[in-house]
């Protein structure tokens, strides 16, 4: 019984983390969330609420203390390339060229395809990624922006069910971001991949996502709002910009935010919870 | 996973529709100019001391390259030149009983007469085996060659009387002021005990036999004149030793031509030897020698009577089985110091080899497994600290425990019939030393792989659990090329520790190599063999030095900061 409503479906989500003067540190707690199949939701919230945590828990790479996540109907266990993670660092392996950071994960996900279509595949997402010239440069020959266009097309080349963005700009100046933005945008229309975005960038948030969800200040973290956007895909950003509701949803968005930031806690135990993710 | 849901068809025509897109990146990178290239080759030579040389001739900065030729190249020369002048005085003070420190220029002709003997002896080995046409234009060559030596050695001879003789009235005249001075003052000194002892023998008429104090103060004079004579004596003695110095002062005309008498005559003893060798102990004649009494044994066995034919045909027999002997003789050559290097760079790359080959998959386990690393490090720290010394009779005794006779075991039988390291003579005493540097040089390959092992990047680790690698793909896909910078570091402190341990190895297995080699020139105790020694001292300092610039190499080669792909 497949609900497309519910293509990923996050129930009750805790992370806890043991305390060793008092009870466990619930960095999440209660985080729940339903996604639609295709859909682009941003997660957004202030540094030290937990987006990470959710993010590596949805990609299997942190335990779950309680509640579940599934995609598609079945329960995940541990990381699998059904979820594609771009991490905030490229993370590429410095000592394989971008080509063949794409081909070890081709690799692994078409085991039975022949070296000319896995070839084909690499070649087609790096192109796709505006890396047509450079498939054969090594990380250190390459910009951050490079680096992590190449990230990027290494998650998508998986065919993930889902793909996880992981502050994938946040190191990144912002003509850089803005048009990396543009990319990933525009291969996602393409694909139609379920896709979620953790920012801390307002604009970021509404400019690439269906739905924003807006998290609590840590700790016991969980989802403070949900807002739904009303622009349609593909995106242009003027167009998105100049929408009669843009400044308004910004304007909630941002009030959200400062609201969660009156009542914020302790400083350390941010730190800590940034520390463990 | 997610394999099944991809269809390749569809991604084919997709990749019709998109693959053309324009790509916003910039176009081909410019080709890097020659000057950058030889930079960069140089700098992972680790050669950066001619960086400046090479940016100089580009004209770049010349001031700042100038000062930095200074700073890189000048400097160390004038270390190094100041370093052999402080050479030339020490040695002058350090004298010993087996001879004065060698100074540089000895020591440099020490390495030329060390390399004139390597050379001389490969020349007995070919003149050995030479046959036919070839031999005989070589035995010309050689007599041409002595007969051109006879009036030179008969030159150098008389010249060496002569100087000797010249010398010795160098001596005389540098001596003989001296002399004269030791004569006067010897005649004055004589004269005056002389006196002193008259005068006590007279003093000694006058003195009343009940005058107690007269007798002791006579004493006191005795002992007074006994005290004189001492101090004469002392000065005598301080003259002659003065005498003596001058006598044995070296003289350099006379050693100079001394030297040159030498070399002539070491080069006819070369050439005496050399025409044996293309005739009397040549292999090729002493065959056919052999086969001309071979006949006539045979036709001695035909003619002889029934009595006789035992006798003889034992005799045809014998002979036949020499000629075969004779047909596989060698000439055996004396090993030289060129030969034992080869042989100590061959012993300590098959020791490294065992240890890199023990280190390496302990390291990855244990950099793998918090297990293993918890029952390695015990095993670890205690062996780590062992010395070399203590290892090689442990391994000398296994080793010789497994090949109890060398001759007729049949792994060094077969070592020694392989085409090129068959000359090398791989023995027990070999295998001993090379195992004792293998125990002595594999921990830091290993601490060191554990270590890289250990600490491969969160971020790759993670990439690896995103993809779902198998453990193969992990460790030769992440694990090791993420640590092989680690690796590499550990393999060249392993190099540097294994070299220095062998030569120990080598000085107390008898395993023909440097080390030997300088163990028998402590103990034949030549005159040239303290400067041999010095000589040696250079060739591990050099050999020691190109290895670790070799690791350094390929040190820099694996590491991934910078592109291995780059020069």
């Amino acid at each position: 019984m497949k609900d497309d409503n519910k293509y990923v479906e996050i129930f009750n989500l805790v992370k806890a983390y043991p305390n060793p003067y008092g009870d466990p540190i619930r960095v999440v707690d209660g985080f729940e969330l339903n996604i639609r199949k295709g859909e682009i939701i941003s997660i957004i919230g202030h540094s030290g609420c937990g987006k990470s945590t959710v993010l590596t828990m949805v990609a299997g790479l942190n335990e779950i203390s309680h509640g579940s996540i599934a995609v598609d109907s079945r329960e995940i266990s541990g990381p699998g390339p059904d979820r594609a993670v771009v991490f905030q660092s490229p993370c590429l392996l410095p000592w394989m060229t971008a080509f063949n950071n794409v081909m070890l994960g081709v690799k692994k996900v078409y085991p039975h395809g022949t070296e000319q279509q896995r070839r084909e595949i690499c070649e087609y997402y790096l192109s796709a990624v505006g890396l047509g010239n450079s498939m054969d440069k090594f990380p250190g020959e390459m910009s951050g922006g490079m680096q992590q266009r190449v990230g990027i097309a290494r998650a998508i080349a998986l065919k993930p069910k889902m793909l996880l963005l992981d502050e994938p700009f946040g190191r990144l100046d912002s003509l850089t971001r803005m048009e990396l933005q543009d990319v990933v945008l525009e291969i996602l229309d393409r694909e139609k991949v379920t896709t979620m975005v953790i920012t801390h960038d307002v604009d970021e948030a509404i400019y690439m996502s269906d739905r924003v969800c807006m998290m609590t200040s840590g700790p016991n973290s969980k989802v403070g709002k949900l807002l739904s956007l009303p622009f349609g895909r593909p995106r242009k950003r003027a167009e998105v910009l100049e929408h009669p509701a843009y400044y308004e949803l910004r304007g909630s968005l941002v009030q959200f935010l400062e609201d969660e930031s009156h009542d914020s806690p302790a400083d350390e135990v941010k730190e800590s919870e940034e520390a463990v993710a | 996973m997610d394999s099944g849901g991809l269809s390749f068809s569809n991604l084919t025509t997709k990749f019709e529709t998109t693959m053309l897109r324009p790509t916003p990146e910039k176009t081909k990178t410019p080709s890097v100019p020659f000057k950058y290239r030889l930079v960069k080759a140089i700098d992972v030579a680790g050669l950066n001391f001619l960086t400046p040389v090479v940016r100089l001739c580009f004209g770049e900065e010349p001031r700042k390259q100038l000062k930095d030729i200074g700073l890189y190249i000048v400097i160390p020369i004038l270390a190094m030149i100041f370093g052999v002048c402080g050479w030339f005085v020490v040695s002058e003070m350090v004298v010993t009983k087996s001879g004065k420190l060698p100074n540089p220029s000895e020591t440099l002709a020490a390495a030329g007469s060390i390399w004139d003997f390597h050379v001389r002896e490969n020349d007995k080995l070919s003149a050995f085996e030479l046959t036919g046409a070839q031999r005989d234009a070589r035995m010309a060559a050689v007599e041409s060659r002595l007969k051109e030596l006879e009036p030179l050695e008969e030159e150098i001879n008389k010249e060496v009387t002569e100087e000797g003789k010249r010398a010795e009235e160098r001596t005389q005249q540098r001596t003989a002021a001296l002399e004269k001075k030791y004569d006067e003052v010897k005649k004055e000194l004589d004269s005056a005990a002389e006196e002193r002892e008259k005068a006590l023998k007279a003093k000694s008429e006058s003195i009343d036999k009940s005058d107690v104090d007269a007798k002791k103060a006579y004493i006191a004079d005795v002992r007074k004149h006994r005290k004189a004579l001492d101090v004469a004596k002392e000065r005598l003695r301080d003259l002659k030793g003065r005498i003596k110095t001058l006598k044995d002062l070296k003289d350099d005309k006379l050693a100079a031509v001394l030297r040159k008498q030498t070399q002539i005559a070491e080069e006819r003893q070369y050439l005496g030897k050399m025409k044996d060798q293309l005739t009397k102990t040549n292999r090729d004649l002493k065959v056919a020698g052999a086969k001309k009494k071979l006949d006539a044994d045979l036709a001695a066995f035909y003619d002889a009577e029934p009595s006789k034919m035992y006798l003889a045909a034992s005799k045809f027999v014998k002979g036949e089985s020499r000629i075969e002997k004779l047909k596989s003789s060698e000439y055996a050559k004396p090993s030289t110091l060129p030969f034992q290097i080869k042989r100590s760079l061959l012993c300590v790359f098959v020791g490294f080899f065992i240890g890199t080959a023990i280190a390496i998959p302990l390291g990855i386990m244990c950099g793998l497994s918090k297990t293993v690393m918890a029952a390695m490090t015990p095993i670890v720290a205690l062996f780590k600290p062992v010395s070399p010394i203590v290892w090689l009779p442990v391994c000398l005794i296994i080793c010789s425990a497994m090949i109890p006779d060398p001759d007729k075991h049949f792994f060094t039988q077969w070592m020694w019939n392989l085409p090129i390291l068959g000359k090398y003579q791989i023995n027990p005493a070999f295998l001993a030393s090379a195992c004792t540097v293998a125990l002595c040089s594999l921990w830091a390959t290993m601490t060191n792989t554990a270590l890289g092992v250990a600490s491969v990047d969160e971020d790759h680790i993670n990439v690896a659990r995103v993809l779902r690698l198998g453990f193969w793909d992990r460790l030769f896909k992440i694990v090791l090329p993420s640590a092989l910078p680690l690796v590499f570091a550990g393999l060249r402190i392993s190099l540097g520790v294994g070299w220095m341990v062998l030569i120990a190895a080598e000085l107390l297995s008898s395993s023909e190599g440097i080390g030997k080699y300088v163990w028998d020139q402590f103990n034949n105790g030549g005159s040239r063999s303290f400067a041999n020694m010095v000589v040696v001292v250079f060739v591990v300092g050099i050999i020691g030095l190109i290895l670790d610039r070799m690791m350094v190499v390929f040190q820099r080669l694996v590491s991934f900061d910078e592109s291995p792909t780059a020069v």
